[in-house]
């Protein structure tokens, strides 16, 4: 039977719609990853399934009972989810042994002595059996998230949901709370993680969801999402691109404001100072070109520029386009260069990949940067 | 010798004591009460103040609003010679109701700003651990909303004693009359009015003390 399952899922908060019905079965023992921009209705979906927020359509079955359902016992319901917060949001006001043994002694019914063995267990297995009277305020980030991951494995939940564990601690700690959960991904503890830490949800997890647009735009194994990804916005999300856009109406355009906005791009990503030399000649080269072969004479054009950087590897992609007649300016014979095909020269040397085609008078040039 | 000789004739013989620990214990009787019922009423107050209907919420900030901005002499003297004048009340039972009143709207504020820097997420990890509502508001929300209001309830205890000085208006004999009574009968303001003001300092200090010792057995 499976653990969560989730049918046609929705929720807006105003006029924005966050999930646009999510469809999801989480099966016994499977390790299931979100990830996704901000803003993509990730956290929103874990939510969803605490019933924290109340969704508008849909329904949620935990464990083969519905809690959407009318009149059905929510808390008793919530008992068999653990739920670890990107803010740990451990009680303030109890030491780690109360945070631990509160629930259980106090919703299971277990006694004291009990619970005090299962929680020293678990702190051992965490490596803070030391810091069984502190209160959490004492505790570094790392350190209570750890502890309120054990919080929540005191319960016995079939199933944890952790929003974005990582995403408040320090980055030395990261490897800490990282490290546990690789453990309870070894002893098959059935778990969905919203994560932005890409190698570790590779790692640990069996499936991957990736959400776009309030849905799962693309589901798979974590070498088809993170090798071989293949609808537009996975790819985008994957390589991390960064996009630049520039449209030219007139012939008297802006160049400086064209060059300025490239630079502004290439400074916030990174690029270096000779990939930015490169895409700031290549893009002003070409539009010259063009102006001069495709659009002579006319006041008004019609151009489009998009440069995509991918930070994974890189590379930079350029797409021009340029109403008019038929022209591919690297279509001449460069044995015999002359002063009037320099800048087609430039270009030449400084592109690859380069493709043009010629479609609905549009003239479409791809490149990357060499 | 004459010093001690003043300080027996104003605050010792013929039974000053007396009537100074009689003022004494009007005073504490009306502030006490007041802060029971209006630590009561301000709760409540503060519930329908944030909670989630309309009219409820407008006749509570309407309330406490009109209550915080004008002096509670005012509020003292409208209920006594105005809304309960044909009554027949005891006067103090009317400081009682006036002081609770004030103390109420006074409490209801500081429990709303408590309430507003609570840890939501605490309250939401309590919920989905599988506590309800309840349980939920009495293991986090209600500690921790004790804890956060307590420096400034205290002021507010403290601040409630001071202001019951104004009761002599209403014919009440509280420690400020019985200080101003004898300061006359004596022709020794100086001396009399410095030895009431040591008394409502001693007052406030056993209040700011209480509450330490309290503070105190948390820790441990």
């Amino acid at each position: 039977m499976s653990v969560i399952e989730v049918r046609g899922l929705k929720i807006s908060f105003g006029d924005l719609q966050v999930l646009r019905g999510i469809n999801l079965t989480v099966e016994v023992g499977e390790r299931i990853a979100i990830i996704g921009g901000s803003g993509c209705g990730k956290s929103v979906f874990l939510r969803c399934l605490e019933l924290l927020e109340t969704p508008d359509a849909g329904q949620i079955f935990i464990d083969g009972e519905e809690l959407t359902a009318q009149g059905v016992n929510i808390d008793k319901i919530r008992r068999k989810m653990g739920m670890v917060w990107q803010k740990f949001n451990l009680f303030s006001h109890m030491n780690v042994m109360e945070n631990l043994t509160v629930a259980p002694i106090k919703l299971l019914g277990m006694t004291k002595e009990d619970a005090h063995k299962k929680a020293m267990e678990l702190l051992a297995q965490v490596g803070l059996t030391s810091k069984e009277e502190a209160y959490p305020e004492y505790l570094s980030g790392g350190q209570q998230q750890r502890i309120a991951i054990c919080r929540s494995l005191m319960m016995n939940p079939k199933v944890i949901l952790f929003d974005e564990p990582t995403s408040a601690l320090d980055p030395t700690m990261v490897g800490e709370v990282l490290a546990v959960i690789r453990m309870l991904a070894k002893k098959d503890l059935t778990m969905i993680i919203v994560t932005h830490e890409m190698n570790f949800a590779r790692e640990v997890a069996t499936k991957i969801l990736f959400f776009a647009d309030g849905e799962i735009y693309e589901q798979g194994t974590p070498k088809e999402i993170f090798d071989a990804p293949k609808r537009p916005k996975t790819i985008a999300f994957i390589h991390k691109q960064k996009y630049f856009s520039y449209e030219i109406t007139e012939r008297a355009f802006d160049l400086m404001e064209l060059q300025g906005g490239i630079q502004t791009f290439a400074e916030k990503y990174g690029l270096t100072a000779r990939q930015t030399n490169r895409l700031q000649l290549c893009c002003e080269e070409l539009i010259y070109e063009m102006l001069e072969h495709v659009c002579s004479g006319e006041n008004i054009v019609e151009i489009t520029l998009d440069i995509t950087y991918a930070e994974i590897d890189n590379s930079v992609a350029i797409k021009f386009t340029c109403a008019g007649k038929n022209y591919n300016p690297l279509d001449k014979n460069f044995d015999e260069i002359d002063e009037e095909n320099l800048g087609a020269t430039i270009l030449k040397n400084l592109a690859k990949n380069y493709s043009h085609q010629y479609d609905g008078g549009i003239n479409k040039i791809n490149f990357s940067l060499a | 010798m004459e010093f001690t000789d003043l300080i027996y004739k104003i605050f010792l013989k013929d039974g000053s004591w007396l009537t100074i620990l009689n003022g004494l214990w009007v005073t504490v009787q009306i502030s006490a009460l007041s802060l029971l019922f209006g630590t009561m009423f301000g709760s409540l107050l503060c519930f329908f103040r944030v909670g989630k209907i309309k009219l409820l919420k407008l006749v509570a900030q309407v309330y406490i609003s009109i209550v915080r901005g004008s002096p509670v002499l005012m509020l003292l003297m409208l209920l006594f010679y105005g809304v309960f004048a044909r009554q027949g009340l005891s006067p103090i039972i009317v400081a009682v109701i006036t002081f609770s009143m004030h103390t109420a709207a006074h409490v209801a504020e500081l429990l709303r700003s408590a309430l507003m820097a609570l840890d939501k997420g605490q309250l939401e990890a309590a919920r989905t651990l599988g506590f309800s509502k309840f349980q939920a508001f009495k293991l986090v929300t209600l500690p921790q909303l004790a804890r956060i209001a307590k420096p400034v309830y205290q002021s507010t205890v403290v601040n409630l004693i001071q202001w019951t000085s104004v009761v002599g208006y209403v014919t009440i004999t509280d420690l400020t009359r019985v200080i101003n009574n004898i300061a006359s009968r004596t022709m020794q303001p100086m001396i009399t009015i410095i030895g009431g003001m040591i008394i409502y300092l001693v007052l406030s200090y056993l209040i700011y003390g209480v509450f330490h010792l309290t503070e105190r057995r948390q820790k441990q």
